[in-house]
C-alpha cells in the first residue's frame, strides 16, 4: 500500500540519511477517506504558513546561535556548499511536476528540520521559542508531506518518489551543527517563498 | 434488574478462593477439577461447566459423576441442570449467566450422605464495551505555537469489567500514538496536533469480552480551534468626542488562521454590554474604531476572536480595557426649579433656585460653571441680572412679580442650551387631576391626568415625611406629554409626600399632593393606650398617633382589644383619625386589660397592655344621695328657722326675754305731771349714739348654784341693792312697757306668780336670782314697791366717782350690743363700765338686770376684780339704800355680805322662785 513507503520515508527522515536515494514502493493509494477535496487548500495553507514563518525562524535561529552567526550570517550561512533539493518549477510547470518537486523539497526539509531541532535541543535547550518554532515547522512539513502524498496518489496515482536527504550532522562539532542548520534554514527561506508563489495558482480553489 | 446487576457486581468483585485451606488443599484438589477455570462471562449468556473427577481419589476412594452435586454459593443447583457426560465427568448448564453466583463448586455425596467439596471456581460476569458515542474534539490554543486537542466521548454503559479506552488518530499515511485517558474514561488530550491535515479520530474501548470503536471523526484541527483571546488590548481616544480606537494583538498569525472578532463595550457604570456589529469586525484586523459613543464618557471594552469563516470556537473574552472619550458641548440645559419663601413678607420673596447637575452624558464634560440670568417680566425697564454660580443652587431676593430665569451650563468646550423657568406672580393655573401612585418593582410610579391646557412640562416634588425633621424636597422634571414618571431612590416603608406642578407657557399650575409608600409593612410598634377617664360602666381611652416613622404604611384602623381577667376579649375597630374612644357597657369595679393594635395594609402591631379598674359607683350616684340628704337637712333647718321665726316671740320669751333698758329710762326727766311729754319710743332722743342700749342677761343654772360660793354671790347682793336702787328709778312706772321686761326674765315656773305680782302695784323692781326651770334660785331681785323718786345723786353719778376704790364694790357684768364693745370681751368689766360711766354722764341709769347662767363661770371670775365704777355705784347704793335688807336664803350664810349690802328703802322678803310685793 501507499502507507508503507511514506511511513518509511518519515522514519528515514528521523534518521537523516545524506545523499541516499529512497525508492518508494507501492502499487495503490490508501483507501481511506482522509484524502478529501480540501487537501489541496490545506496544502496551500501549509506552504503559506511555512513561508510566513520561515524568515522569523531563520532570524531567531541566528539570534540564538550567538556570535559569529549573528553578525556573519551571510558568510557562515551561505548554503552554496550544502545539498538542497532542486526546485526547478514555476507557475507554468505542470501541476504534477510541481507536486513531485514539492514532495522532494519538503521531504528533505522535514528531515533537515528534524536534524536541526535535535541539534538545537542539545545546543540551546533554553531557547524555547526557537525550539517551539522548529517543532511547529517540522510538524507542518510533516503534514504537508502527508497532504502531498494524498494529492500525488489521488490525483496522479504516484506511489513512488525519489527523495534525497541532506548530510547528517550527527557527530559533527557544535559549530558545524549550527552552521549546517543555518545554511539549511537560509536556503529554506529562499525556496519556501518560491514554492509558495509557484504553488499559489496550482492550489488555489477552483 | 437490580438483583441481576447486584449479582453481577458480586461476581465481579468477589474473588473467592473456594479451595480454602481445607478445600483447595492438595487432598481434595486431587480428586477433580472444573473447567473452565475462573471464566469471565458475558452477562445473560449461556454457560456450561464441567467437573472432571480423578479416577482414584485417595480420600474418598472411587467416586463417580453420578455423585456430583453442583452448588452456587451454598445453594444446590437443581439436578435438571446436571448432565453426566461419563462416569467421571458431570456438567452443569446455566441458560442465563445473570443467575450465576460465585463460587460455583463441584461436590460429591459420599456414603452416609456426607457432602464433600471437590473443586470450585469463581465466575466473573460483565459486559463487552459499548461503542463510544458523541465523540467531539476541540483544539485549545495554549500559547502562540502550542495547541492541544481535547476529545470527549460518551463511553457507554458500565461493563463491570476492566475496560480500556484509547483515543486514536491518524493522517492518511500516518498513525499516531494512542491517547490513553488518565483517571477518566471519556476524554483525552492530544498535544501533538497539526493543522491543515485531515485527521481521523476515533475512540477504541476494549475489555476481556470485546472491543468497540466509535465512529471516526475526520477533522482538520484548524477547524476546531478555540484561539486565545486577543492580547495587549488598548483603547485610545480619537479626534472626535464620540470615537474610541481599540487596538490589540492576535496570538495566531494570519498565515495559520485568519480571525474575525467580536467587540463589546459598555459605559463603565453600566452593566449592560453593547456589541459592535459583527459584520464590521468580520475581517482580520488588530484595531477597530468604535463610533457613536458619548462624549466624555468612560467605556469598558473587551474583544474575542475566532476563525474567520466561523468554523471553530470563539475565544474567551479578553481582559477589559477602559477608555474615555473627549469632551463635547453640554447637550442640554440643566433642569431648574425654584422654592419660594414668602414667610418674611408676602411682597418680598426669597427665591431658592435649584437645578440638577447634568448627567454625564448630558454634560459631555466637566461643568465649569452655571450662568443664571434673571429677567423681571413685570417691569421691562428692570435690568437683567446675571450670576455665575459653581454650585447647583442660588438664592435671590425678589419683589413679588413675574420673573424669567435662564440657566446655562458651561464646560471647557462651550455652553449648553438654556433652561428657562418662569416664576409667575401666582400659581393659579389649572392643576393636574387624578394624582395617584403605584409601586412598580423598586420604583414608585406617579401618574396624573393632564389638565386641559397645554403643559410644557411637569415638576414632580417629593420628600420623605418625617416627624423629627423637615421635609427635604427632591424633584424632577417630566416632559409635558407624559402623564406619569417613576421616582427613583424611594425607600420602602417610608412615607413620601409627592406634589405635581404643571408648568404652562404663561404660568404655573397649583400643586396637587398625595402621600404614598413604595412598600408598606406592619407598624413597628403599637399604640400605647391609657385611660383618660374611668367610670362605672365606661372608660375613655386615649392614645397618641404613631409617628410616621413607626407607621410603616397607611394606618387603616386602630383596633382596641379589651377584656377582663377571665373574660373573653372584645374587639373594637376605631377610625385611624381618632385618638380617643369610650368603652361602654363595662362591668363596675372590674379590672380590665386593654391593648391597642394599629393596622396597615401589610399587617398589624399591638401596643403594650394597659389595665384599669372601673369604678364602683357611677358619676352622680354619690351626689344623688348626698345632695338630697343635704337639701333635706337644709330644708329642715330652714323650716326650723321659719318656725323659730314665727315663734320668735315665744322663743325670745324663753331664751332672750326683753329686759327693759335702763338707759332708756327717762325717769330723771319724768314728771308725774307731764308723763306724756316724754317720748319713750324715740331712741334717737332717748339713746344717743354710743349710749348704753342693751343689756346681756346671764342665767345661772340652778344645778350650778351650789358651786357658787358665798363670796361669789356677793356681787349679786350688791346688785340686789343696786337693783333696789335702780328700781327706784322705775318706780312709778310699773304699768309701763319698760316694766314688763323684768317680769319676763323671771323663770317660767314663776310666771304665774309673776303675772300675779304684775297686777299688783310695784314701785321698785328687785332682781330675782331664780332657779332655772324649777331650780332653786340663788338670789332674786324682786320688784320693789317703793315709789320713792330717784335722788339727785343718781342723776349725777360722777359725783360719786371718788368711791371707786371701795373694797366693798361689786362687779356688774353687762353684755352690750354696742359695736365698740364687741371686741372688748376680754376686759369687759373696766371698759364697759367706763362706757357706762360716760353714758351715765348723760342719761345712763344704772338699771341692771343680771341673770346668772349656770353654764357660765365668767361672772364668778370677773367678780373678783375691782371695778371703780362698780365701787362708785356701790357707794351710791350704800348711800341711798341703807336700811334695806335683802335676804336671800343662800346669802344668809354670809352675814358680812349682808351687812355690807346697800340697804333698800324697804326691807324685802325674797322668796325663792319669785318676788313678793313689799
Amino acid at each position: 500500500t501507499g502507507v508503507v513507503p511514506f511511513v518509511a520515508l518519515l522514519l528515514l527522515q528521523r534518521r537523516p540519511v545524506a545523499g541516499r536515494a529512497l525508492l518508494v514502493t507501492g502499487s495503490s493509494c490508501s483507501s481511506h477517506g482522509l484524502c478529501r477535496s480540501n487537501v489541496q487548500e490545506q496544502t496551500r495553507r501549509q506552504v503559506a504558513v511555512l513561508n510566513a514563518t520561515a524568515q522569523e525562524l531563520f532570524s531567531l535561529y541566528l539570534k540564538c546561535q550567538g556570535e559569529p552567526f549573528s553578525s556573519e550570517s551571510d558568510k557562515l550561512c551561505n548554503p552554496a556548499g550544502i545539498f538542497f533539493p532542486a526546485f526547478r518549477v514555476n507557475r507554468t510547470s505542470e501541476r504534477k511536476e510541481v507536486m513531485v518537486a514539492m514532495y522532494k523539497l519538503f521531504a528533505f526539509l522535514n528531515a533537515s528540520l528534524g536534524n536541526i531541532t535535535r541539534d538545537q535541543e542539545e545546543l540551546n535547550p533554553m531557547a524555547k521559542e526557537l525550539l517551539e518554532r522548529l517543532h511547529n515547522t517540522t510538524k507542518t512539513t510533516r503534514g504537508l508531506i502527508s497532504n502531498l502524498t494524498c494529492l500525488l496518489c489521488k490525483n496522479y496515482n504516484i506511489f513512488q518518489v525519489d527523495v534525497r536527504y541532506g548530510d547528517s550532522s550527527k557527530g559533527k562539532s557544535a559549530f558545524k551543527k549550527k552552521q549546517q542548520g543555518c545554511q539549511v534554514l537560509r536556503k529554506y527561506v529562499q525556496v519556501i517563498g518560491q514554492a509558495a508563489r509557484v504553488l499559489l495558482p496550482h492550489l488555489s480553489p477552483s | 434488574m437490580f438483583s441481576r446487576w447486584n449479582w453481577v457486581a458480586c461476581g465481579f468483585c468477589l474473588v473467592l478462593n473456594i479451595c480454602s485451606p481445607d478445600a483447595s488443599g492438595g487432598l481434595v484438589q486431587s480428586c477433580g477439577h472444573i473447567i473452565p477455570e475462573s471464566p469471565v462471562l458475558a452477562l445473560g449468556s449461556n454457560f456450561t461447566a464441567l467437573c472432571i473427577l480423578n479416577e482414584s481419589c485417595p480420600d474418598f476412594g472411587n467416586i463417580y459423576a453420578s455423585q456430583i452435586i453442583w452448588k452456587i454459593k451454598n445453594r444446590v443447583v437443581p439436578k435438571e441442570q446436571y448432565r453426566e457426560i461419563n462416569r467421571t465427568v458431570s456438567s452443569v448448564t446455566f441458560n442465563d449467566t445473570s443467575l450465576l453466583a460465585t463460587p460455583l463448586t463441584c461436590n460429591i455425596l459420599e456414603d452416609g450422605q456426607i457432602e464433600q467439596n471437590i473443586y470450585g471456581i469463581t465466575v466473573t460476569v460483565g459486559l463487552a464495551p459499548e461503542k463510544p458515542k458523541n465523540l467531539s474534539c476541540i483544539v485549545h490554543q495554549m500559547s502562540r505555537f502550542t495547541y492541544v486537542m481535547t476529545c470527549t466521548w460518551d463511553p457507554g454503559r458500565h461493563t463491570f469489567l476492566d475496560t480500556q479506552f484509547r483515543l486514536r488518530y491518524r493522517w492518511p499515511e500516518e498513525i499516531f500514538p494512542d491517547c490513553i485517558p488518565k483517571d477518566v474514561n471519556n476524554s483525552c488530550t492530544v498535544t501533538d496536533i497539526q493543522f491543515f491535515v485531515n485527521t481521523e479520530i476515533w475512540v477504541e474501548a476494549t475489555n476481556v469480552l470485546g472491543k468497540a470503536e466509535s465512529d471516526p471523526l475526520v477533522v482538520d484541527p484548524i477547524n476546531i480551534v478555540k484561539p486565545l483571546s486577543p492580547q495587549n488590548v488598548s483603547v485610545s481616544s480619537g479626534l472626535l468626542p464620540t470615537i474610541l480606537k481599540l487596538s490589540w494583538e492576535n496570538w495566531i498569525s494570519n498565515a495559520v488562521m485568519t480571525l474575525k472578532f467580536n467587540i463589546r463595550y459598555r459605559i463603565v457604570d453600566d452593566t449592560d454590554w453593547m456589541e459592535v456589529p459583527s459584520e464590521d469586525t468580520a475581517s482580520p484586523r488588530t484595531s477597530f474604531s468604535v463610533q457613536g459613543l458619548r462624549p466624555y464618557t468612560e467605556y469598558v471594552f473587551s474583544i474575542r476572536c475566532m476563525k474567520e469563516d466561523g468554523v471553530g470556537y470563539w475565544s474567551d473574552w479578553s481582559e477589559e480595557k477602559t477608555g474615555i472619550t473627549t469632551e463635547d458641548l453640554p447637550s442640554k440645559g440643566p433642569p431648574i426649579w425654584r422654592i419660594i419663601d414668602k414667610s418674611h413678607s408676602p411682597a418680598c420673596w426669597t427665591v431658592h433656585l435649584i437645578w440638577k447637575a447634568l448627567k454625564p452624558f448630558e454634560a459631555n464634560g466637566v461643568i465649569l460653571q452655571y450662568e443664571v440670568t434673571v429677567r423681571d417680566k413685570s417691569s421691562l425697564s428692570s435690568p437683567v441680572k446675571k450670576y455665575n454660580v459653581t454650585s447647583t443652587n442660588y438664592t435671590l431676593q425678589l419683589q413679588e412679580g413675574t420673573y424669567e430665569v435662564t440657566l446655562i451650563a458651561r464646560n471647557s468646550v462651550g455652553v449648553s442650551p438654556p433652561s428657562v423657568l418662569l416664576i409667575p406672580a401666582s400659581n393659579s393655573k389649572a392643576p393636574v387631576k387624578n394624582l395617584r401612585t403605584l409601586p412598580k418593582h423598586d420604583k414608585l410610579w406617579v401618574g396624573w391626568t393632564a389638565p386641559n391646557s397645554y403643559v410644557l412640562r411637569y415638576v414632580i416634588e417629593w420628600c420623605l415625611v418625617s416627624s423629627s425633621s423637615d421635609c427635604i424636597i427632591e424633584w424632577q422634571i417630566a416632559p409635558g406629554d407624559v402623564q406619569g414618571v417613576e421616582l427613583k431612590g424611594i425607600k420602602p416603608f417610608k412615607c413620601y409626600l409627592i406634589t405635581v406642578y404643571p408648568l404652562y407657557a404663561d404660568g404655573q399650575g397649583t400643586g396637587q399632593s398625595v402621600k404614598a409608600y413604595l412598600k408598606q409593612d406592619r407598624p413597628s410598634k403599637g399604640p400605647t393606650v391609657q385611660t383618660k377617664k374611668v367610670g362605672k360602666a365606661e372608660a375613655v381611652l386615649t392614645w397618641n398617633h404613631l409617628t410616621v416613622e413607626e407607621q410603616n404604611g397607611f394606618i387603616r384602623n386602630y383596633t382596641i382589644l379589651y377584656k377582663t381577667i377571665d373574660g373573653n376579649e372584645t374587639v373594637v375597630t376605631v377610625d385611624p383619625s381618632k385618638t380617643e374612644y369610650t368603652l361602654s357597657s363595662l362591668a363596675s369595679d372590674t379590672l380590665y386589660t386593654v391593648r391597642m393594635m394599629a393596622s396597615t395594609d401589610n399587617g398589624s402591631r399591638t401596643g403594650p397592655d394597659f389595665t384599669f379598674t372601673t369604678q364602683k359607683f357611677g358619676k352622680g350616684e354619690i351626689e344623688a344621695i348626698v345632695v338630697p340628704v343635704c337639701l333635706a337637712f337644709l330644708l329642715i333647718v330652714l323650716l326650723g328657722v321659719l318656725f323659730c321665726f314665727n315663734k320668735r316671740d315665744l322663743i325670745k320669751k324663753h331664751i332672750w326675754p326683753i329686759v327693759p333698758d335702763p338707759s332708756k329710762s327717762n325717769i330723771a326727766q319724768w314728771s308725774p305731771q307731764v308723763p306724756a311729754k316724754h317720748n319713750f319710743n324715740s331712741k334717737d332722743q332717748m339713746y344717743p349714739e354710743g349710749s348704753f342700749t342693751d343689756v346681756s342677761v346671764v342665767e345661772i343654772e340652778a344645778e350650778d348654784k351650789k358651786s357658787f360660793s358665798e363670796q361669789d354671790l356677793k356681787p349679786f347682793d350688791l346688785l340686789k341693792k343696786e337693783k333696789s336702787t335702780s328700781e327706784g328709778h322705775s318706780s312709778g312706772i310699773g304699768g309701763s312697757s319698760c316694766m314688763s321686761s323684768p317680769r319676763q326674765s323671771v323663770s317660767d315656773s314663776d310666771e304665774g306668780e309673776t303675772t300675779q305680782n304684775t297686777s299688783s302695784t310695784v314701785q321698785y323692781s328687785t332682781v330675782v336670782l331664780n332657779g332655772y326651770r324649777d331650780q332653786t334660785p340663788v338670789q332674786v331681785f324682786s320688784r320693789s314697791e317703793s315709789t320713792q323718786p330717784l335722788l339727785d345723786s343718781e342723776e349725777r353719778p360722777e359725783d360719786h366717782a371718788g368711791g371707786a376704790d371701795s373694797p366693798a364694790q361689786r362687779q356688774q357684768y353687762f353684755r352690750q350690743n354696742g359695736g365698740q364693745d364687741e371686741i372688748n370681751t376680754d376686759r369687759p368689766c373696766f371698759e364697759r363700765t367706763k362706757q357706762i360711766t360716760h353714758a351715765n354722764e348723760g342719761d345712763l341709769v344704772g338699771f341692771v338686770q343680771l341673770q346668772i347662767s349656770g353654764q357660765s363661770s365668767q361672772p364668778l371670775g370677773l367678780g373678783m376684780e375691782k371695778n371703780t365704777q362698780e365701787a362708785a355705784l356701790s357707794n351710791v347704793l350704800q348711800t341711798y339704800t341703807e336700811g334695806q335688807t335683802v335676804r336671800p336664803e343662800t346669802v344668809e350664810e354670809n352675814p358680812l355680805s349682808v351687812d355690807e349690802m346697800p340697804k333698800s328703802y324697804l326691807p324685802q322678803t325674797v322668796r325663792q322662785g319669785g318676788y313678793m310685793p313689799q
